[in-house]
């Protein structure tokens, strides 16, 4: 974010600006979409729950056999559709 | 051994740590039925408390926890926990056990793991697990991830159970899984063989006062501080030390607390103590750059395949401090809670340093009832209480058809660990060749109904799972939102889904409602997907016509208290599930015959041991032999360092080879081409012969080093060891002789930084043979670190105890040779000293390794098999996968994955024999269901994939086109993301059922279908409050 606003891109400090007026960045509220390997990142989310540890809600997980099945149409859906983040652990 | 009396199926194995798992799934996989009995309320053993593994740094409990699930719904495996055997009789092939198992008092049929009674349970005690540093109450699970899952009451801090009072957890409990009658039982198993892996004790270093422990707060143990840097630890991840929670900075570690010290402690190496410090070194600098690592030790044995690296890389790259010296005793400063060290540095000074915290390198030891224990079974047991085992067949125990492994039968580490699990299930097959198969029940199902032409008919049932979902999240308005969902013929809650009545009712809606898709939003896949796949698959549908949406760990219990938000996340998680599932097709795996025979490369002691395993095992057997004999580098040995003859052995396996009906040699033969995968491989030799097999075992061995250095070769006083060994045996010596021993000859410098294991003890038992034989003879031996790790290091005390001299050398000053008429002269640096000495000597000894044979390198392309920057093999993973290959069929033991001992070798051929064993002891070979689907009128063979697949599994077929091998695949999926022409589907996991799962949370979640607030909402919302 400091990178884009100080960078010489009139169009990425608009941007960028603009975004922290509408909504201000404390409050700005992500929704982000999370692709995890079944073996390990989807292990760990579930071992998150077993213990007892709250995260922020505006996280939803979609399961993959392995990160290597992540195509990249997966992504570019996801942000055509408006999700603002995606993660991918594996 | 196999005289024809009733041979029972089943296999007993006590203990349930990785050891005892890796056999149990070999077994279960062959097809014997397995009883994996535990002293504890969960399987995992000692690894479950580690954090990371060295040298990979690997998460523990990420690579256990799939193998816990996994021996847990084994159709194959029971699991007796809490239960100890008592009693045994019988002989091999028919053993009868006793069993006493302890009373649990929670009734897991009905336990659904949800924790709420720990909760409400008053009782707070000292958490064995964390080893101390956390408390658990009286109704605990070991450890947030146990299998199974089922609490247990300790009866001992119970209130009710010790005072009459109490039964919180009772009321807690929905399930009604609470049951304080239950009470001890005893019951009797027959078993065709017994595996004992118990595993090990720590040593508990309260005895050494003056080290502090038990006195000191910030002194702890290693594996407390495994606990302290594991994310479920006592601390949460983050390095505190105990006395104030503040952040140690300089952290100081101590080897060998416990281990080598004969006086007060054990004499032995524990082996892991070297490596796991320095990957607590390395881990804790990773977990907070500021912490300033110090290991004091004696001598540093990292000796293990790619360890020497990783200490270099630890002393290099994140500043790990080694001190050699010892550290004498450990003082409290008053009132800080930091402690004092004294100890000797290089200079010889005396030095008092500060540390925050200390840590202890404790090292393993036999339970303290090993030997009542080893009376049990009636096996016999060395000085320490370790099983009796031998060098040449080191799986085997006094007692026929009992096998031993792991820590139990000597310290060592992870892979080794798992190496004798593998090699003592192979034992146990060659002895139960003709039973396999009996004991397993084969499940006959209802025909599997057709639906791919249907319309999709899902089926949702929501689950309570008590108070667990249902106490954060609405699900009966989850069910509501599924039943609007298109395609949803039928939406209902329930209250247990997993429980018996749950699948009833699940099994009678199908039926009922035709549905041909069901959707179980409850807990998580990774455990449960299977038993309703099982569920769905009684009712007639194919088992992959199912998803299970997680709305318990991924949802519920993690938004406990934010119910709307909680209902809203299982809304959107349901619907993506329905989403998919609406796509979902059925799966037929494709399966095909196997070659019940196997190919053993090399026949040296790895390849003759192998391929004797599997034509016990009721498997043929190709040796293909480059040499006109049998035997490789063993043949030219004459005994071990205990003592043991290898020179009879290796005879005795070549005359049983001749005679095994199974077995065909092909000597002065190599491989010019094989073809084919796994379970179907076709080989052709350079004499033009056919072998059809199912399996490889690649047992290439190794080269001895022939060295460059001191001279080798100028004169016939220079020798190697093994030379040494040989003229021992028909010279004879004078008293007044003088031998110089140089190791690490050729290892342990670039470019081959690495330690070869056997120099160390072959200068001892040469060493000890020659003060034998004329103890007035002079031997040196002039080494970097004495690497005798486990039971050997009994002989390095003995070789001091008979006048060997050690003097030690550092790597820059290399010991100089010079001839002196006859005899050398050797100046050498002693550290120790500060100072040159001169060593006069009749014969120069060297100490000389071993390299990888060139060959590999070709046999490494023929099979597209992966070889580290040393030229040895690369196995699929250190740890959990030693003896395998990362191609499906392919196996590996001996020197031809690193250098090892001939013990060490053993266990690796046998363990390489019980996993092709149970390749080759299937009927067919099923692909498992996801898996790569290949359209060949789609596909352009660009190859993109054939470049790409790790597994070798797309291969050009003789259209010239791309082709599929859908039983090497493992349905990893980078052939579908790099397909351009997107000729590749993973099964289940499509292209449009992601994408599907994607529209549907978008459409949902993003684009402000919920009650709650959406982004555009809270942001009008706070528009309003500032006006």
């Amino acid at each position: 974010m400091t990178e884009t606003a100080s960078a010489p891109d009139a169009v990425g400090e608009e941007t960028v600006a603009a975004a922290e007026k509408k909504a201000g960045p404390s409050s700005w509220d992500a929704r982000i979409l999370a692709f995890a390997c079944h073996f390990c990142a989807f292990a760990a989310a579930d071992l998150a729950g077993i213990m007892r540890l709250s995260y922020s809600p505006n996280v939803r997980i979609i399961r993959l056999p392995c990160t290597g099945t992540l195509d990249h149409s997966y992504v570019l859906r996801a942000f055509e559709r408006g999700v603002d983040g995606v993660f991918v652990a594996g | 051994m196999k005289e024809d009396r009733e041979q029972i199926g089943s296999v007993v194995i006590v203990g349930a740590g990785v050891g005892g798992m890796q056999a149990a799934l070999d077994l279960a996989d062959s097809g014997f039925m397995v009883h994996l009995v535990s002293r504890d309320s969960a399987v995992g053993g000692t690894m479950a408390m580690l954090d990371k593994t060295f040298p990979t740094g690997d998460c523990a409990m990420c690579m256990l926890a799939p193998r816990m699930v996994e021996s847990s719904r084994h159709p194959n495996i029971r699991i007796h926990t809490l239960a100890e055997v008592t009693a045994i009789s019988g002989v091999a092939g028919n053993y009868t056990l006793t069993v006493n198992r302890k009373a649990r008092y929670v009734d897991p049929a009905r336990c659904t793991g949800c924790a709420i009674c720990e909760k409400k349970c008053p009782v707070k005690v000292p958490g064995e697990f964390d080893q101390g540093l956390a408390r658990r109450k009286a109704i605990f699970t070991l450890f947030p991830q146990a299998v199974p899952h089922t609490r247990a009451i300790d009866p001992e801090h119970c209130l009710y159970l010790t005072k009459g009072r109490c039964r919180a957890c009772e009321k807690a409990c929905d399930a009604g899984a609470i049951n304080f009658e239950d009470s001890p039982q005893q019951f009797s198993i027959k078993a065709g063989a017994v595996l004992l892996f118990p595993g090990l004790e720590p040593y508990d270093p309260t005895v050494l006062q003056e080290l502090g422990y038990n006195r000191w707060k910030n002194v702890v143990t290693s594996l407390q501080f495994e606990r302290i840097l594991s994310a479920s630890g006592p601390f949460g991840g983050e390095i505190k030390r105990p006395s104030d929670s503040r952040h140690p900075k300089k952290i100081a570690w101590i080897q060998c607390v416990g281990s080598r010290d004969p006086h007060n402690a054990n004499p032995w190496c524990s082996s892991v103590c070297c490596m796991y410090a320095t990957k607590q070194a390395v881990i804790a600098k990773e977990h907070d750059a500021e912490v300033v690592p110090t290991i004091f030790y004696s001598e540093l044995r990292t000796f293990g395949k790619d360890f020497d690296r990783y200490a270099a890389r630890a002393a290099e790259q994140y500043g790990v401090r080694y001190v050699r010296s010892m550290v004498s005793a450990v003082y409290e400063e008053a009132g800080t809670g930091d402690l004092f060290m004294r100890y000797v540095d290089k200079d010889g000074r005396m030095v008092d340093e500060s540390f925050d915290l200390v840590v202890l390198s404790i090292g393993m030891q036999p339970r303290k009832d090993a030997r009542e224990f080893a009376e049990i079974f009636d096996i016999s047991v060395d000085a320490h209480g370790f099983p009796r085992t031998s060098r040449l067949s080191p799986v085997e125990t006094s007692r026929p058809g009992i096998f031993v492994g792991g820590t139990y039968q000597g310290p060592k580490d992870i892979p080794e660990t798992v190496v004798q699990g593998s090699a003592a299930a192979a034992a146990a097959m060659e002895i139960l060749d003709r039973s396999r198969g009996r004991e397993v029940k084969e499940v006959t199902l209802v025909p599997e109904k057709e639906t791919g032409a249907e319309e999709p008919r899902v089926g949702v049932f929501v689950c309570h799972c008590g108070i667990n979902i249902a106490g954060t999240v609405d699900v009966k308005k989850v069910a509501a939102k599924a039943a609007e969902q298109k395609g949803v013929v039928h939406a209902q809650t329930v209250i247990y889904a997993c429980a018996p009545d749950g699948q009833e009712r699940i099994k009678d809606l199908i039926r009922e409602k035709g549905l041909n898709r069901v959707v179980v939003a409850a807990c998580t896949p990774r455990t449960h997907e299977p038993l309703f796949q099982d569920t769905i698959r009684e009712a007639g549908l194919n088992k992959h016509l199912f998803e299970l949406a997680d709305i318990r760990e991924q949802c519920a219990w993690c938004h406990m208290g934010q119910n709307e938000i909680a209902t809203e996340k299982a809304v959107d998680i349901v619907d993506m599930g329905i989403a998919k599932a609406r796509l979902l097709k059925e799966i037929k795996p494709r399966s095909v015959p196997v070659t019940h025979a196997a190919m053993v490369i090399g026949g040296g002691i790895a390849g003759m041991t192998a391929a004797l395993s599997l034509a016990e095992q009721g498997f043929r057997v190709h040796i293909v032999e480059k040499e006109a004999r049998l035997g490789g580098l063993a043949a030219g040995l004459l005994q071990t360092l205990e003592g043991e003859n290898i020179r009879d052995m290796v005879r005795r396996k070549n005359l049983q080879i001749d005679d095994h009906p199974a077995i065909t040699v092909h000597v002065g033969t190599e491989v010019n081409k094989t073809e084919g995968f796994v379970g179907n491989f076709t080989s052709t030799l350079n004499d033009n012969s056919e072998i059809s097999h199912g399996v490889v075992v690649v047992a290439t061995g190794g080269n001895e080093y022939v060295p460059v250095e001191y001279g080798y070769g100028e004169s016939d006083k220079v020798m190697t060891q093994r030379q040494l060994e040989r003229m021992l045996t028909v010279k004879r010596l004078q008293p007044e002789d003088s031998f110089v021993m140089i190791q690490c000859v050729g290892s342990r410098e670039e470019p081959h930084n690495y330690c070869y294991r056997i120099c160390c003890q072959d200068a001892i038992k040469n060493a000890i043979a020659i003060k034998e034989k004329v103890p007035s003879a002079q031997v040196t031996i002039l080494y970097r670190d004495i690497r005798t790790y486990g039971l050997r290091e009994d002989y390095y005390t003995r070789a001091r105890d008979l006048g060997v001299r050690f003097v030690r050398y550092e790597v820059d000053a290399k010991p100089q040779v010079t001839a002196d008429g006859s005899r050398f002269r050797i100046l050498a640096y002693d550290p120790v000293l500060e100072q040159e000495i001169i060593l006069p000597a009749d014969y120069l000894v060297l100490s000389t390794g071993l390299r990888p044979r060139p060959g590999n390198r070709k046999l490494g392309e023929i099979y597209k098999l992966t070889r580290n920057e040393d030229g040895y093999f690369l196995e699929a993973h250190v740890k959990l996968r030693p003896v395998e290959f990362a191609s499906e069929g392919f196996f590996v033991a001996g020197l031809a994955h690193g250098p090892k001992t001939i013990d060490e070798t053993m266990s690796q051929a046998l363990a390489a024999a019980g996993r092709a064993g149970e390749v080759l002891s299937q009927k067919e070979l099923a692909a498992s269901g996801i898996i790569a689907k290949h359209d060949r009128e789609k596909c352009m063979s660009c190859l993109a994939c054939f470049r790409a697949c790790p597994y070798g599994s797309p291969f050009i077929d003789e259209d010239g086109r791309v082709s599929h091998n859908e039983v090497k695949c493992t349905g990893c999926g980078i052939c579908a993301t790099l397909c351009p022409a997107k000729a590749f589907q993973i099964n289940g996991f499509q292209d449009n059922q992601i994408t599907a799962m994607i529209d549907s949370l978008t459409e949902g979640w993003v684009a402000g279908r919920h009650t709650a607030k959406t982004r555009t909402e809270q942001k009008d919302d706070r528009n309003c409050k500032c006006s």
